[in-house]
């Protein structure tokens, strides 16, 4: 049972975070682990949304997540959390971008500000597993919007098709029914009204 | 973080060959003890730097606990004691000390000095009490003779 | 009988509505609720963060009461429940605050000793554990003897806690005067307690320990110790160069690691919003006693 560290305070993130870290390969330890973490972090707020191997994003989005909460939390004026964007972003003018753009576009969200991706897998392949990492609120296209109820999904054109046939399908054998039965009980009768309820049949189904 | 401190120091050999647990700091064979008692062989045998050291510790597991009786190797002599402080992590409100202590005792439990000049754990009292027979040895005296109890 | 009941409740509930009714005439709520100005809400906000603050500053002098930062670890119903022991123990005796480098004199009811109790005075080098687990330990020594008791915070055998000089040090763990000189962790049994004026923070004493020579228990040069002076004098050329391979500067800035140690200000401001109001009517109760309290030296006693 550990005492936990009071010396400093820290607001919650909103993302789900392991109990261990995980570990990066690389040769050079647990400093070669943060350098390739910084990188990232660096490229993901210099370009917003980047593609990585799924351990590397993964571990990168809670670093990403602590650096804008650590900016939101002190502002600009907080000398460490200044040393603390001047090593994490190797590109200087990033540091401008997380106190002028990121933080006035993150304060008021009330979820987490990043956003990961599974990437789609080739299947059968020996690569690992891609994920996205981007920043909430990007100018790009939307990702993964697969929502149920797009028009446009392959899955759904297709079933608007087929019910569209079996409703053209349903009309005509009505048409032929009624047809029938008419010239049963009346031959007398003109076929005029009954092509006309066909007419109008078709335009329903244009409708 | 060590193979890494280790690459550093020689890039060509992958793997670190000494053990980095933190010790143990247990009473086993041979592990040096410091003399509390004003007996004359053990204020000669600190005085002159030979401490003495455990050739036997009588109990199951061979690691000295608190009030576990030794066998100590001492001026070329071998002699019984009872350890009376340890350098161990001991259980919670039982004093931990900064030397393995042993006072020297006789076969039957009588202690070799007549003075400890070092405070003694008061749990010694119930343990020593607990090992004391009618017929054996009677480890009691030692109590006796102690100055101050922590 | 049953008309009755029922004229009765027909009574009440007619009442019921006529009040609900004439509330709702009285108030003349509009239908829209104005939202407050934007500097009303952001002082309310400014006076709630301050009060959060406040309330937050506790963390230092009861850190136990915070849960094990470890997630693995974690299990709300259980922490609720210590906490409710805890407080339940603070009102039976008195727990002072105290910190690493404080002197306390702790009496125990010791089936062992002749009195039935034991006291122990020393200084403390370390508090660890959380919740009815917390401990701390006593070091001091006597009769050139280093001594060291592990006390658990909340043990029921526990019959006071006395702080004799409340004050912190410069490092959060004071392990090192193990290897200092005895006169650093030698304090008298019965040295008078030292009381603070009223609202003064606690001091922090800025005393450098001098080490005793080498071999040392662990190795204090790589541990960036701010009580210790004379380290770089029993150290090797070798020495130096394995603490420089042996730096760590970037775990300064690695965050996760930080926040994997600490609880974060949400979780901490609901427990400490359960607790505080508690605690602080202990300490109240403590300022009130200790007025009366009239000044008796303590008696050393043996064993």
């Amino acid at each position: 049972m550990n005492q936990a560290d009071v010396s400093k305070l820290v607001s919650k993130l909103r993302i789900r975070v392991p109990a261990e870290p995980r570990k990066l390969r690389n040769i050079k330890g647990p400093e070669g682990r943060i350098d390739k973490l910084r990188k990232t972090v660096t490229g993901l707020i210099k370009y917003e949304r980047i593609e990585l191997n799924s351990n590397r994003g993964q571990e990168a989005r809670q670093y990403a997540e602590r650096l804008i909460s650590e900016a939101i939390r002190h502002g600009d004026c907080h000398k460490p959390t200044m040393d603390i964007a001047d090593y994490w972003l190797l590109e200087k003018e990033l540091i401008h971008k997380l106190f002028k753009v990121l933080v006035p576009r993150f304060q008021d969200s009330n979820t987490c500000y990043t956003r990961l991706l599974n990437a789609p897998r080739i299947i059968h392949s020996r690569n690992p597993d891609k994920v996205i990492l981007e920043l909430k609120g990007n100018p790009y296209p939307v990702l993964g919007s697969n929502k149920m109820n797009n028009r446009f999904l392959i899955q759904n054109v297709l079933l608007d098709a087929a019910k569209y046939d079996y409703r053209q399908a349903k009309y005509a054998e009505f048409a032929k029914k009624i047809v029938n039965k008419e010239e049963k009980i009346d031959t007398t009768e003109t076929e005029a009204p009954s092509i006309e309820k066909q007419q109008s049949d078709d335009k329903l189904t244009q409708s | 973080m060590f193979k890494a401190i280790v690459n550093k120091l020689n890039p060509l050999q992958l793997s670190c060959s000494f053990h980095t647990t933190a010790c143990l700091n247990e009473v086993r064979l041979l592990t040096r003890l410091r003399v509390v008692d004003n007996s004359e062989i053990g204020k000669r045998a600190m005085s002159e730097g030979k401490p003495p050291r455990v050739i036997c510790v009588y109990n199951k597991q061979r690691v000295g606990y608190i009030g576990d009786r030794v066998l100590v190797a001492i001026k070329g002599q071998k002699k019984k004691g009872i350890l009376v402080g340890l350098k161990q992590t001991q259980k919670v409100k039982v004093p931990k000390f900064d030397s393995n202590n042993v006072v020297l005792i006789d076969d039957n439990g009588t202690p070799l000095g007549n003075r400890i000049h070092v405070p003694i754990p008061t749990i010694l009292r119930t343990i020593l009490k607990e090992r004391t027979h009618a017929k054996g040895a009677d480890y009691t005296k030692l109590l006796a003779i102690a100055t101050k109890f922590v | 009988m049953s008309l009755a009941i029922r004229r009765t409740t027909e009574l009440i509930g007619a009442a019921k509505w006529f009040l609900r009714r004439d509330s709702r005439v009285l108030s003349t709520l509009p239908e829209k609720v104005e939202e407050p100005p934007a500097e009303l809400t952001s002082k309310r906000y400014r006076r709630r963060f301050f009060q959060n603050e406040a309330i937050l500053e506790t963390r230092h002098a009861y850190p136990e009461f915070l849960p094990d930062p470890n997630p693995n670890w974690r299990n709300s119903l259980r922490e609720k429940l210590e906490r409710a022991d805890m407080l339940e123990r603070r009102s039976q005796i008195d727990i002072p605050e105290f910190y690493v480098g404080s002197v306390l004199a702790v009496t125990i009811s010791d089936p062992h000793a002749q009195s039935k109790t034991n006291r122990f005075v020393g200084i403390c080098i370390e508090r660890k554990g959380c919740g009815l687990r917390a401990e701390f330990t006593l070091r001091n020594v006597v009769d050139h003897q280093g001594l060291e008791v592990r006390y658990d915070l909340y043990d029921p055998t526990i019959q006071s806690i006395q702080v004799l000089r409340l004050e912190k040090r410069l490092d959060d763990k004071l392990f090192y005067l193990r290897d200092a000189l005895p006169e650093y962790s030698t304090f008298s049994f019965d040295m008078d307690p030292e009381i603070l004026p009223e609202g003064t923070p606690i001091p922090v004493n800025p005393v450098q320990v001098k080490l005793k020579p080498r071999p040392w228990l662990e190795r204090w040069e790589r541990q960036e110790l701010k009580g210790v002076s004379n380290i770089e004098e029993h150290l090797k050329e070798k020495d130096r160069v394995r603490r420089e391979l042996r730096k760590t500067p970037w775990e300064k800035y690695d965050l996760m690691k930080q926040y994997r140690k600490t609880i974060p200000i949400e979780d901490q401001s609901k427990i400490w919003a359960e607790v505080h109001n508690q605690l602080q009517q202990l300490q109240m109760a403590r300022k009130k006693s200790a007025r009366k309290r009239t000044f008796t030296t303590p008696k050393t006693q043996l064993g």
